[in-house]
């Protein structure tokens, strides 16, 4: 199959029962977009296909032949390290992330929203990702955030790069020394 | 005091961007060349023998690499206070969460079709569900050779509560329950496991206390402790759920024994199914009042404890210790009980033993009230505690209450006011209930609102400690350039650190982004405790910042760099003490958060579907440390404590199975369940031993929810509810006069009284 991920071309040899997700994941190494309930029951797997926001675990990897996907990774202009989606900006600066498992999905159904309906009301965020499960915000900072980067896409107020912090786990090679 | 140019400020959150661009990476991210997959048999049945398990089916399928047992396990037992679960099944299963057998294999399609090969075969034993029936002489035991089912009992006597009733003017009885519940974290349980270049056992998994994970991995397997390592990256909510073990000992003896890197991810079902839960409590409660006052305080308390004992045994003598609420009242006399089961053991969670109380100690408080004809503000603001207030074990409470305040503060924000004298001053003669016009739908308006509390940190005379070390680069003047904090305390998404850089930023002068917090690995991080118990900013904050003060003490001219490490203890700073067996006096708490929620619904009389359409906190944070991630806090607690009142559920078949086994059956809030209108207000009574005043936020902002809701319910219809979930037939039941939704016996909890005003 081909498919083109965060816009750039991908050819690969998939079974015939792995998900979109599973391809995205294992396959193409993006660990972004998570896995929470493989049933379409909690958002957390949400991508962009075709303009759409579509829960990856219940997507057959064959129904993705053809389609361009966006996932989180390639939400920032220019990819990673690129800059930065007035989403993302929005819910750093709002506090709409916490253990941040459901915030790729959430970023996700908020871009295909906006891309969408560029000014919709709290209701409408609200609608909109109401699919996307969150134990941890009580949804409250993430409906300001999504609110705020419409206000910004508006106002034509683009993200800023931001230095990411690598504070992030050194996991050792299989085996060495053992 | 210094300016403070980091604490008290909303800073952005030190892992905001790698969330937001996916680079964060949580246990399930991780993988290795050459690695390994393991899936684990779960017991078939919930209480049952096992007789024989055959593997040579899966031993005979290609890419089976090994099948273990509890043959395989060098020390089979683990468990964070009691040594009494099994790492693989040996002899019995006592729920369905119970592993038997590990498959590890060269793909996961391969593990998943060897793990279904397996044939253990069960002798059912008698399946025990119902914890009042386990009390029974004659019950089954659960735990063969015990005298009874009991796991633990605990009480409370103070004062003549009996003899209090007895002259009471006014008597209310009632019996209220809570449910199973589900932590219901996001991200399912996932762990990669492998030998480092030490050659340690190493296990990347998502852990609220990873000190204690690696004790009890190092136990089961037989090795010392040094030569175990856990690295805990980003970890997707946690809740308490992650407070015990999982699959930490399972990887690491898949890694162990097959000396290879061995991954394993659980499904949502298998995540449902296969942690501990908050315990149900069947609460009876019989309190009484004379002439306005309450005087006596009679609770009984049952709770169920699963089939293990987890942290039961400090779940529920916690929950006693609050049971009466943060309230004078001279008689109490509780009595709390814990009993064994079949179903899933009940653990920590958010609360910890806090939340289920406060749904009872509530509706009484507002039941008191009604029945006096007093306001709930006023009748709660004369019971409650002050500074110097005693506890019912007999101990002063901690110092920084202000629980009164945030009543105010919450009455005032959801719309009571202080009765007006006719000059249009306060009168000081109660409070005025706000005015709700009624709706065009024809639903039904209420509001309501509730006071609860939490000990912050570890109670019962624990030594609740935290080790954090500080590295501070200097440039030629002695002055910082820059940091890093070490310290396990695990992120579970509350924002420990945040905040812990921000107490190191503060202490050292430095602006946030010039200090860096060390990734959580025990092989290099001191231990901090466990991400529990509201204590990481009290406890682990005083540790960063007695590690920062020693450091910049230690400065010498011409030095460059400075490190220093410091324990905090509070058994050194703020002592407590276990409970008399007999009286239950003693000192049993640090510290209390105290909040007070409100809650206004629409309740649609013919659906019995209620709809929280507005909520107000406000709680005692003692100091705002990060105004931003308290809000934070607050709206995910209403979110817990909303889906508390009115959704969830974890249940059971009659034959022991789960029923609720994932998210399409198990329900949480959504977006379109919370208020659309959510305000929060913070009260900051400092603790003199908290760093800078804090005392900690992440449990009390959940506990009012439930009660206020279902004191708005009661507000909205005129009939209480007084067992949880209030779902859409819970209510219309109540409303219709068909008694109690749920199955069982019929109880009555209507007031007995006894020349009650009207």
């Amino acid at each position: 199959m081909e498919l083109v991920v965060n816009g750039e071309r991908r050819r690969l040899r998939v079974g015939v029962n792995e998900s979109l997700l599973q391809v995205l994941r294992d396959r193409l190494g993006l660990t972004g977009t998570k896995e929470g309930c493989a049933a379409g029951d909690c958002g957390a797997c949400t991508v962009i296909m075709d303009g759409r926001a579509v829960l990856s675990c219940l997507v057959m990897a064959f129904q993705a032949d053809g389609r361009h996907i966006t996932t989180v990774e390639g939400l920032a202009e220019g990819g990673q390290g690129g800059k930065l989606h007035p989403l993302q900006e929005a819910f750093m600066e709002h506090g709409a992330v916490q253990c941040g498992y459901c915030t790729p999905g959430m970023l996700m159904s908020a871009k295909a929203l906006l891309d969408a309906d560029p000014k919709p009301d709290r209701e409408t965020i609200r609608e909109a990702l109401a699919g996307n499960l969150c134990r941890c915000t009580g949804y409250h900072k993430i409906v300001d955030a999504v609110e705020d980067a419409a206000r910004r896409m508006a106002e034509g107020a683009g993200g800023a790069t931001v230095a990411i912090r690598a504070d992030e786990a050194r996991v050792g090679k299989a085996g060495e020394g053992s | 005091m210094k300016e403070m140019q980091s604490v008290g400020r909303s800073v952005r959150r030190v892992d905001a961007a790698l969330k937001v661009t996916g680079r964060a990476r949580y246990p399930a991210d991780y993988s290795m060349a050459g690695m390994l997959q393991a899936k684990v048999v779960w017991a078939g049945e919930p209480h049952a023998r096992i007789l024989d398990l055959d593997l040579s089916a899966a031993l005979a399928l290609t890419g089976v690499v090994a099948v273990l047992t509890s043959r395989d396990v060098p020390r089979n037992e683990y468990g964070i206070i009691d040594l009494d679960q099994r790492v693989l099944a040996a002899e019995v299963v006592r729920w369905t969460g119970e592993a038997v057998a590990v498959v590890v294999a060269e793909t996961e399609e391969v593990a998943e079709r060897a793990r279904d090969l397996v044939k253990v075969t069960y002798q059912p034993l008698p399946l025990l569900l119902d914890p009042i029936k386990a009390l029974d002489p004659g019950a089954p035991l659960i735990h063969s050779g015990r005298a009874s089912n009991l796991l633990g009992s605990w009480k409370v006597r103070r004062g003549d509560a009996e003899a209090a009733l007895a002259e009471a003017d006014l008597v209310i009885e009632a019996e209220y329950r809570v449910p199973l519940v589900e932590h219901a974290y996001l991200q399912p349980e996932a762990a990669l496991g492998y030998l480092d270049e030490a050659g340690r056992v190493t296990v990347v998994a998502a852990a609220q206390w990873p000190r204690d994970d690696v004790r009890q991995i190092a136990h089961a397997l037989n090795l010392p402790e040094d030569r175990v390592r856990e690295i805990v990256p980003s970890i997707g909510g946690a809740f308490g759920g992650r407070e015990d073990i999982s699959l930490q000992i399972l990887v690491a003896l898949a890694a162990w024994k097959t000396r290879g890197p061995v991954k394993m991810v659980w499904t949502r079902e298998e995540s449902m199914r296969c942690h501990g839960k908050r315990h149900p409590f069947t609460m009876r409660y019989r309190w009484g009042a004379k002439d306005g006052w309450i005087t006596a305080a009679k609770v009984e308390l049952i709770a169920d404890a699963g089939a293990y004992s987890s942290t039961s045994k400090a779940v529920v003598p916690g929950a006693l210790s609050v049971a009466a609420g943060p309230y004078n009242i001279p008689n109490v006399w509780i009595d709390a009980r814990v009993v064994h089961t079949n179903n899933p053991p009940t653990m920590a969670m958010r609360g910890f033993g806090t939340a289920q109380p406060a749904v009872a100690y509530e509706r009484q408080m507002d039941k008191f009230a009604r029945a006096l004809g007093e306001d709930p503000v006023s009748f709660r603001l004369k019971h409650l505690w002050d500074e110097g207030s005693i506890q019912p074990t007999g101990a002063t409470v901690p110092p920084g209450v202000g629980v009164k305040e945030t009543l105010r503060q919450a009455a005032l924000a959801i719309g009571w006011r202080p009765a007006l004298a006719s000059g249009g001053q306060p009168s000081g003669k109660g409070w005025v209930r706000p005015e709700l016009p009624p709706l065009p739908d024809g639903r039904r308006r209420g509001v309501g609102l509730a006071t609860a509390f939490k000990n912050v940190g570890y109670s019962f005379g624990f030594h609740d400690r935290s080790t954090a070390r500080v590295t501070v680069d200097l440039n030629e003047r002695g002055e910082p350039l820059r940091a890093e904090v070490f310290s396990a305390a695990a992120e579970v998404g509350m924002g420990v650190h945040t905040v812990l850089v921000q107490i190191a930023a503060q202490e050292l002068g430095l602006p946030v982004e010039r200090v860096k917090f060390h990734p959580v690995d025990t092989s290099e991080t001191p231990d901090a405790g466990s991400s529990s118990a509201s204590r990481h900013t009290f406890i682990s904050g005083n540790a960063v910042l007695a590690a920062c003060r020693q450091a910049l003490a230690k400065r010498s001219p011409g030095e460059r760099r400075v490190e220093a490490e410091s324990t905090y203890d509070s058994q050194d700073a703020r002592p407590t003490t276990g409970l008399d067996p007999e009286t239950g006096a003693g000192n049993p708490h640090i510290a209390f958060g105290y909040a007070t929620q409100a809650a206004e619904v629409a309740v649609d009389p013919v659906t019995g579907v209620v709809e929280v359409l507005r909520m107000v906190s406000s709680q005692d944070v003692g100091r705002a440390m990060n105004p931003l991630m308290i809000e934070g806090q607050v709206g995910g607690g209403i979110g817990m404590g909303l889906g508390y009142a009115l959704m969830e559920e974890f249940k059971l078949r009659d034959d022991g199975r789960v029923r609720t086994r994932n998210f399409s059956e198990y329900l949480i809030p959504t977006t379109m369940d919370m208020p659309s209108e959510l305000e929060s207000i913070n009260v900051e009574v400092p603790d003199p031993a908290g760093p800078y005043g804090a005392k900690g936020v992440g449990e009390h902002v959940m506990l009012p929810a439930a009660p206020a809701i279902l004191n708005a319910i009661r507000d909205a219809l005129g009939v209480d509810i007084d067992e949880l979930p209030a779902g859409p037939e819970r209510v219309w039941r109540a409303l219709s006069g068909a008694g109690r939704a749920s199955s069982g016996p019929e109880r009555t909890p209507a007031a007995a009284r006894k020349g009650a005003p009207e």
